[in-house]
């Protein structure tokens, strides 16, 4: 193993050639950075924030739309993706679920905190107390409410760190009253950083959005005849002039989860789901075919197509960008190599073997490749920092695009491992070519 | 010393690895850059076709209300009347939703009772001041008329309030294909019938995404507390920022019932509805103009590569009578003939992988001018990479076919 001798013998030959070395190193550079951006984006918007409870959570669909037309007609499958109050409320009654969460976003505004001038809006999500177990959420100060506030309602809220921050400067405020929509609310618990992404338990309203700031029990809206301020899709005629008649009408605007530990509590709630629907047909409601859905969080998010059309584009466009790239070292190194042939032969004859001459051009490329994946890794830095720039510009305040730029551990490793094995393989062939030239023609002179 | 391209070609086919990479990177290169540049083009004319309103002169101030019996009515008409009455406002009103971030849809239909298609229109609540304030033009008919202008409805339901509606020219084409829009009834979800006084210029004012594409409709109310209720406010040119800042803060103060979200011109919301469309072109072009830039140091570096290790054959042209252009057109036409072959073979995979895109993404075919562009560009680009090299071959003297390897 002379493997010390091939690596002088490799960077005496990339020196020897310096404008060609430093072209291969930027067109490899340059293809990895580009694949290394796209591929963090991509996996980011892909990924599953909670993938440890992908087998135990599940989002509760049920079919109650028009007869005459599905939901959506790109993806007529599909039920519509949120409940109704009528349809929500009761299957929360429901106690096969370990664990059980309705919600909607509804809008807030909120007042009384000490040295606030203003009252300030605050984005509001209603919901029921299980939600922060079931997606554990985390909690700096306090904690959720329990299930007796469900009912009431409770004034009980809770507020995220970064509320926290500016109405009490981080403070335990657990305990506090704040005015939100102008009732009193005690404040019973403060979160901790959170910001899945995608914003998995609501991507109909904001997938990549900053989670809510200020959390309240769900039945405020109705107890304050607030409409949900997310989507709200309706198809049937009847009319919902007063906030009773949209409560009992078939508009969607409640999203409901739920925890199942195992297959049979699954499949007792599916039952259930069911049962209910062909019960409801009796007075008229549910005349689609039965289509109601429990959906993990890796398929919903797939389902709801979370992944831009725009990010899949690019991802494939920044691989043929790479494909380019190495296929221009390889040009470029087997023109090298096969000008080297005569030094290769005159080795040849020495008594080297046809696998030490492919060894030692394969340092040579080993080599490159360090160098132009270590490139291609920094220019990848770069321009992910130049994406957070182009998204932080375009984006309105809480929607998060700019969180995807965000370099993670796992992505690393697999931008090192692309960049390496995509260059070593590119100059393979060169390498193998050299390897097979028959020394003697080299030997004339010419 | 003659040219003879058959001889050059037998002689690349001897030592094909290296010309058929070439041909190969040139050949993804020009599939890749003809439809990045397609799809920019689409995105940008997307991004720039005219929104039928003055978005320059535009902002929006949004208020939400603090209580329950918040009084819509009387707010949104003392703060109309505050707007109204600052020196260098133009014209303003109120609505439920800001332009180029409209979310919501309405369904009417042409025959009451859910009879037949239903139409799903993006809609705006404005009053009679609307159309002035947008600066839309009005086609037909007529604006509405204050008494028109419905009071706001606490459960958002329109189709208990209004009767009259206003259509763009895209939706009153789409209802009434042959006929005037002007005097005609549509129906809503609840049966309820309401007559087009108006028809408008189109609007593209709808967020990118929305389904309605350019139908939209202009309905006369107030709009309700339910959600924010905002005041789009048109001012002369150049006061727009000063008056925005100042009317703010004004109404934050006048009325303690109410918040003011915030205060922000048009051409934010512009911004940001074109947010994915730009950041998709600005991604394309940089990646093309990168791809352009090695394929063609590429191919200069092979160049210059060739021509040092060809010197003993090119100082035996010399010798045997070949003049310096002579040299010069040899690499020249040995380059031309690896582009050719490399950009036959792009034109194909181009095609195909337009044909790919439009099928997947849903996008048109892709138009052939772009083809015949890129392939010329690039043909002409590869060359002019070469030409330095080329010209460099040429001052490789004829002694050097005398002197051993």
């Amino acid at each position: 193993m002379r493997i010390g001798y091939y690596l002088r013998l490799a960077l005496k030959s990339l020196a020897r050639t310096p404008g060609l070395t430093g072209l291969m190193m930027c067109a490899i550079g340059l293809g990895i950075a580009a694949c290394i951006v796209m591929l963090t984006i991509y996996h980011a918007m892909s990924g599953n924030p909670i993938w440890w409870k992908n087998n135990v959570l599940y989002a509760v669909t049920m079919d109650s739309w028009s007869p005459g037309e599905p939901f959506d007609s790109d993806r007529p499958t599909l039920p519509p993706p949120q409940l109704n109050y009528r349809d929500a409320t009761y299957l929360f009654q429901s106690t096969l679920a370990k664990r059980k969460a309705i919600m909607y976003p509804i809008k807030g505004v909120v007042s009384g905190a000490p040295d606030q001038r203003h009252p300030a809006p605050v984005l509001t999500r209603a919901t029921t107390a299980d939600f922060f177990a079931m997606f554990d959420v985390p909690f700096e100060y306090g904690g959720a409410w329990d299930a007796a506030a469900d009912r009431t309602p409770g004034p009980v809220v809770v507020i995220s760190r970064e509320e926290n921050d500016r109405l009490f400067g981080g403070a335990d405020s657990v305990g506090r009253t704040i005015l939100w929509n102008g009732h009193p609310f005690r404040i019973v618990g403060v979160m901790g950083g959170w910001w899945p992404k995608p914003r998995f338990y609501d991507v109909i309203n904001g997938a990549f959005d900053k989670p809510e700031d200020v959390y309240v029990p769900f039945g405020w809206g109705p107890a304050l005849q607030q409409l949900p301020v997310g989507m709200v899709a309706c198809w049937s005629d009847e009319s919902r002039s007063t906030y009773t008649a949209f409560l009992g009408s078939e508009c969607n605007w409640i999203q409901m989860w739920v925890e199942l530990p195992n297959a049979a509590s699954r499949n007792r709630m599916l039952a259930l789901m069911n049962a209910y629907a062909v019960s409801q047909r009796k007075s008229g409601r549910f005349q689609r075919p039965l289509n109601n859905r429990l959906t993990r969080v890796g398929e919903w998010l797939t389902e709801q197509g979370v992944v831009t059309n725009d990010s899949r584009l690019l991802l494939r466009l920044a691989f043929a960008f790479l494909a380019v790239s190495l296929i221009n070292t390889a040009g470029i190194l087997l023109a090298k190599f096969l000008r080297a042939a005569p030094t290769a032969g005159v080795r040849r004859a020495l008594g080297a073997t046809r696998a030490q001459i492919f060894l030692q051009h394969l340092i040579e490329v080993a080599a490159l490749s360090l160098a132009g994946s270590a490139l291609g890794l920094a220019l990848g830095a770069l321009g992910l920092r130049a994406m957070h720039w182009l998204y932080a510009i375009n984006t309105v305040d809480n929607s998060g695009y700019q969180e995807l730029t965000h370099f993670d551990p796992a992505g690393l490793a697999w931008a090192l491992a692309l960049a390496f094995l995509s260059t070593f393989a590119a100059g393979l062939y060169p390498a193998w070519r050299i390897g097979r030239m028959p020394p003697a023609s080299y030997l004339k002179s010419q | 010393m003659s040219l003879n391209v058959r001889s050059l070609t037998a002689a690349l086919l001897r030592r094909r690895a290296g010309a058929v990479l070439v041909a190969l990177q040139v050949a993804i290169a020009l599939a890749i850059m003809v439809n990045a540049v397609y799809i920019v083009h689409q995105r940008v004319t997307w991004i720039r076709r005219p929104t039928g309103i003055d978005v320059a002169y535009l902002f929006v101030i949004s208020s939400s209300s603090l209580t329950g019996g918040f009084d819509a009515r009387a707010a949104v008409e003392q703060d109309l009347a505050y707007i109204r009455s600052l020196p260098d406002v133009i014209s303003a009103t109120a609505t439920n939703s800001v332009p180029f971030s409209l979310g919501g849809n309405i369904g009417v239909w042409l025959r009451p009772g859910h009879q037949g298609r239903e139409f799903n229109p993006s809609y705006l609540i404005m009053d009679s001041a609307g159309l002035g304030t947008l600066g839309a033009h009005l086609l037909a008919g007529r604006n509405f008329k204050p008494e028109e202008i419905r009071p706001p409805d606490t459960a958002d339901d329109l189709g208990d309030s209004v009767a009259e509606l206003i259509v763009t020219r895209a939706f009153a084409r789409i209802l009434f294909p042959n006929t005037s829009a002007v005097g005609k009834v549509v129906y809503f979800e609840n049966g309820r019938p309401a007559t087009i006084v108006g028809v408008t210029d189109d609007l593209h004012i709808a967020r990118a995404s929305a389904p309605a594409g350019d139908s939209m409709a202009i309905f006369p109310s107030l709009p309700s507390a339910t959600a924010a209720i905002d005041y789009l406010v048109r001012t002369g040119p150049g006061e727009r920022d000063a008056v925005m800042r100042d009317a703010a803060r004004h109404l934050a103060d006048s009325n303690p019932d109410r918040v003011i979200n915030w205060a922000r011109p048009l051409t934010f919301f512009k911004w940001h509805a074109d947010a994915e469309n730009r950041n998709m072109a600005i991604c394309l072009t940089v990646i093309t103009a990168l791809l352009l830039a090695i394929t063609c140091l590429g191919i200069f570096g092979l160049v210059t590569f060739n021509v040092s290790s060809r010197t003993k054959q090119i100082g035996t042209m010399r010798a045997v009578g070949a003049r310096r252009r002579d040299v010069v057109a040899h690499f020249m036409v040995e380059n031309a003939i690896v582009l050719s072959a490399g950009v036959l073979f792009g034109c194909t995979l181009a095609l195909a992988v337009g044909y790919w895109l439009s099928l997947r993404y849903a996008l048109p075919r892709l138009d052939l001018y772009y083809l015949v562009g890129g392939v010329v560009a690039l043909w002409v680009i590869g060359q002019l990479a070469a030409w330095h090299p080329a010209r460099r071959a040429a001052s490789v003297p004829p002694s050097v076919a005398t002197r051993t390897a």
